[in-house]
């Protein structure tokens, strides 16, 4: 018999919401969310027993041995950063932490202040090592990473259809196209249909819920990594790509620079749609970036 | 760099959007059942904490207590005592979350369900001024009003009243279950 089972459980700093057709949907379920936590162990800003932890407390003095899963991710996140020229970069966190939105670990090093994602060396056997003193955050591309694992999970469980949302990570699975709405970013409690989604991920970065004042200026937890300061909230970046953990990343690089975004965006199979206020008239626009368009740069 | 954006560009009107999205995701019952799948038992408790009560979850969980009734259950395998599940409510600015925590036996966190979770509007939305900035409207959209919204992708409305409620039901087992 087939049933659906949609719950919801806080993870990763934010609301993880699975829902699976199929006669196995309540183990199947119960397993993805299982997965979840084991990322949110292993890659959590916040926990100080996490392998982010170990690596900002100790990685400066020492190579430190971790997950695979977290090894993988770190792979990955250098891949962006090295396609991007830096757009991304997992070494923004003591900004984060300034700026109020990372908590502060009192007994962890010092950061430097120079330095950036060049600094975190991938050694063999799952070695990490900070060749700087950098403090590394994972969040988002650890999100994106937790919602592939899940679907994963889910699909060897044999479900019909599925669909993982970590707070606008999402990934769906199934026999048909779905559509995907975003939040409107003046009007965050209002959404809009945006795309039709069949296979493969989605995710959005936007300032609105997270944008505070900090000494009278408006900011967002969404640094710019070459200028090290965090973006106005002006604009919500939706990137389609094949995997979760792509989609999560690539929105960065789209929110610090879209045109820079393109070619990034092509490589990975994605395209980004960006929904911005044009400065003058004060209308909402939705743009889309394909990777197939010609670039009139 | 504007113009290397503009070619697609659709504008967007924002009092055609959705409304906010509610979801109930599991009832008590299913929730007793999904985080205590062994019980046989659930003992309902209802608690009024005492002034001298909730300032001392206040003080631990630096989180303030805002309604004094507790409702709680003793969670029994056969006449064994294995836990306690609680039910809770927390909101923000924008959404309203009922949640269920389960601690086991000696008080430990195991597991968390969420039961409910409401989105309200902005306010801002009702002012026509505020309205009045948007023109146009999204194309090839049409909207159908009350259709069940699956699948959003939008910013992470924050867990941090989750976890303000789950160390007040920590702090408030302490102090009146434990």
């Amino acid at each position: 018999m087939s049933e659906v089972v949609r719950r919801a459980q806080p993870w990763l700093g934010t609301l993880v919401e699975i829902s699976a057709t199929g006669a196995q949907a309540p183990s199947a379920v119960a397993a993805a969310f299982r997965v979840i936590a084991e990322v949110h162990r292993l890659m959590s800003y916040h926990d100080p027993d996490s392998d982010v932890s170990r690596i900002n407390r100790e990685g400066a003095i020492k190579p430190v041995v971790v997950h695979p899963w977290t090894w993988q991710v770190l792979a990955a996140a250098r891949t962006f950063s090295l396609a991007s020229g830096g757009l991304f970069d997992i070494t923004v966190a003591p900004l984060l932490a300034r700026l109020g939105y990372l908590p502060r670990h009192p007994g962890f090093p010092r950061c430097s202040g120079q330095g950036d994602w060049r600094h975190v060396e991938l050694l063999p056997a799952h070695r990490v090592r900070l060749t700087r003193r950098v403090r590394i955050d994972l969040g988002g591309i650890a999100k994106g990473f937790a919602v592939d694992r899940a679907l994963e999970v889910l699909c060897a469980h044999g479900i019909e259809s599925a669909r993982v949302n970590a707070g606008g990570d999402l990934r769906v699975f199934g026999p048909t196209a779905q559509p995907l709405h975003v939040r409107h970013p003046a009007a965050p409690t209002r959404l809009m249909p945006l795309a039709e989604l069949q296979a493969g991920a989605a995710a959005t970065s936007a300032g609105y819920f997270a944008a505070r004042r900090v000494h009278g200026v408006c900011v967002t937890p969404h640094i710019h990594p070459l200028r090290r300061q965090p973006l106005p909230p002006a604009s919500s970046v939706t990137v389609l790509a094949p995997d979760c953990l792509t989609a999560d990343a690539l929105t960065k690089v789209v929110l610090a620079d879209p045109a820079a975004a393109r070619p990034v965006l092509t490589r990975f199979a994605a395209r980004a749609i960006v929904l911005e206020r044009e400065a003058r008239s004060g209308a909402w626009y939705v743009t889309e970036l394909h990777p197939g368009e010609p670039y009139h740069g | 760099m504007r113009d290397t954006l503009l070619w697609l560009a659709v504008p967007v009107l924002a009092a055609s959007a959705l409304p906010a999205h509610a979801v109930q995701y599991l009832t008590v019952e299913q929730a007793q059942h999904t985080l205590f799948p062994d019980a046989t038992a659930f003992r309902p408790v209802r608690l009024i904490l005492t002034p001298p009560q909730r300032a001392a979850i206040e003080h631990a969980a630096h989180v303030r207590v805002r309604v004094p009734e507790l409702t709680a259950w003793r969670v029994e395998t056969g006449s064994q005592p294995i836990g306690w599940f609680l039910l809770d409510e927390v909101y923000g600015k924008h959404e309203f979350i009922t949640y269920a925590l389960a601690l086991d036996a000696t008080g430990a966190v195991r597991g968390i369900e969420i039961l409910d979770y409401r989105e309200t509007h902005g306010g801002q939305v009702r002012n026509p001024a505020w309205r009045a900035q948007f023109t146009g409207k999204r194309a090839g959209a049409p909207l159908e009003l009350d259709q069940d919204i699956q699948n959003i992708s939008g910013a992470t409305l924050s867990c941090k009243h989750i976890a303000e409620g789950v160390r007040r039901l920590l702090a408030t087992y302490e102090v009146a279950l434990k």
